[in-house]
């Protein structure tokens, strides 16, 4: 369960280093890795749409994901359960809505997160392509695949598909795919980038 | 001295540990319209329900999940999954064929898990068997619907309780080992739905689940 929430964290701080722009069809990954975007923050509105077989239909989640290098994230779900996750100067803190109070998730295994800060970092250096945990492909210039390298993982998570916005650095939506019958998408609205965040979003509940 | 003292905390953790509440006398009543009640508990055909799970354990530990519960008669499916969409569990249970799970991702993988969540799921959403019902009333004058198994276990089913519904189980020793609190019931035609739904699981390994509705959604009659 950590390692898919790592992974998941990791699909979001994607964009910043593929352009939808400057990439070609069939494109190498050295290519998308030259092309670096000096991000600084991200902030956005997302719709997480949960489709299962037996569902009649989609779980939908709504939420706002605030991102500041060099390692603050504000991940909050609102909808259909409160749920905040913070990431500021080297801790890490979730927590969740019980009667109608946000109280803090102790048992969650939050030292992994730093795992994910340091891929994070990686990437906003531009080294998009040094990851051990995926094997990246392109099919078109306007997609990446993320195939798990690790067999525990790809038992979890079939692929990650990331569909790149007509903005350079933006995404559009990220779509997870457990199996055939189980998928998670997130699409993504209200994108703003480089805007100055306060530190007190990344701390305060 | 020593195997004394120790016998003497032995057996009051053991008290600790499990509370213990004996099954209640019922006064049976041929009067069968507290039947109609029990049966208001238990939704029929087709339907969907998605709670968030908060669950905690005698040990402190706990957390939040989603869960997804889907009948279509007597045929059951349950998927726990995180807030973030990540399956952790997925089984189905059907009367006949038994249980299948179908995915079940660390530490939901353990089949007494699988076992206990399932008997949890079946107790909330499939009725027993009225073969073996009794009616009749409790000590406090609460309409009871008594299920009596083949194994000696008892269901008790409670239809109106603070306006909604209790059950609660007991093992062939006549002891409580669920029990299960609805809260701010709403009804649907003839079901009553909680808003709210705490089960107690008792014993060593006891545990707690709140389940709170997200949504409810009746899919028709269940196809021949």
């Amino acid at each position: 369960m950590k390692r898919f929430f790592l992974l998941l964290t990791l699909t979001f701080f994607l964009p910043v280093q593929a352009s939808a722009e400057e990439s070609a069809p069939q494109v190498k990954e050295s290519q998308v890795a030259q092309a670096p975007i000096q991000l600084h923050s991200v902030q956005a509105d997302f719709t997480q749409e949960k489709h299962l077989k037996i569902l009649a239909r989609p779980i939908i989640s709504t939420g706002t994901f605030t991102f500041q290098a060099p390692q603050s994230l504000r991940w909050e779900y609102r909808k259909p359960l409160h749920s905040i996750l913070l990431m500021h100067g080297g801790k890490v803190k979730k927590f969740i809505e019980r009667d109608g109070q946000l109280t803090e998730e102790k048992g969650m295994q939050l030292d992994s997160m730093q795992v994910v800060l340091a891929e994070i970092t990686n990437w906003l250096d531009g080294r998009f392509t040094d990851n051990a945990m995926f094997t990246v492909s392109f099919p078109d210039k306007k997609t990446i695949l993320l195939t798990p390298k690790d067999k525990g993982i790809a038992a979890l998570i079939s692929t990650i598909e990331l569909k790149l916005g007509d903005q350079a650095g933006l995404l559009d939506a990220v779509t997870i795919f457990e199996g055939p019958d189980s998928s998670t998408r997130l699409t993504f609205t209200n994108r703003v980038l480089n805007q100055e965040i306060p530190a007190s979003l990344f701390t305060a509940r | 001295m020593k195997p004394f003292l120790l016998s003497i905390l032995f057996l009051f953790l053991a008290a600790c540990a499990t509370e213990r509440h004996p099954m209640p006398e019922l006064t049976a009543s041929k009067d069968t319209t507290g039947a109609k009640g029990c049966e208001a508990v238990y939704p029929q055909g087709r339907w969907q329900f998605v709670h968030s799970i908060d669950f905690s354990m005698q040990d402190g530990s706990g957390g939040t999940v989603i869960g997804v519960t889907s009948l279509a008669g007597d045929e059951l499916t349950c998927v726990l999954m995180t807030i973030e969409g990540f399956t952790l569990f997925e089984a189905a249970y059907q009367e006949g064929k038994g249980l299948a799970v179908q995915r079940a991702v660390p530490p939901f993988d353990k089949p007494a898990f699988a076992e206990g969540l399932m008997r949890d799921v079946q107790m909330i959403f499939l009725a027993p068997s009225t073969k073996n019902m009794r009616y009749g009333r409790s000590a406090d004058n609460v309409p009871v619907c008594r299920y009596t198994g083949i194994d000696g276990r008892i269901i008790d089913i409670l239809p109106a309780v603070n306006d909604c519904w209790q059950i609660q189980t007991y093992t062939a020793d006549l002891i409580m080992d669920r029990s299960i609190v609805g809260r701010s019931c709403r009804k649907e035609g003839d079901l009553l739905i909680p808003e709210h739904l705490e089960l107690r699981g008792f014993g060593q390994a006891g545990y707690t689940l709140k389940m709170t509705l997200i949504n409810a959604e009746n899919l028709g009659a269940v196809s021949e």
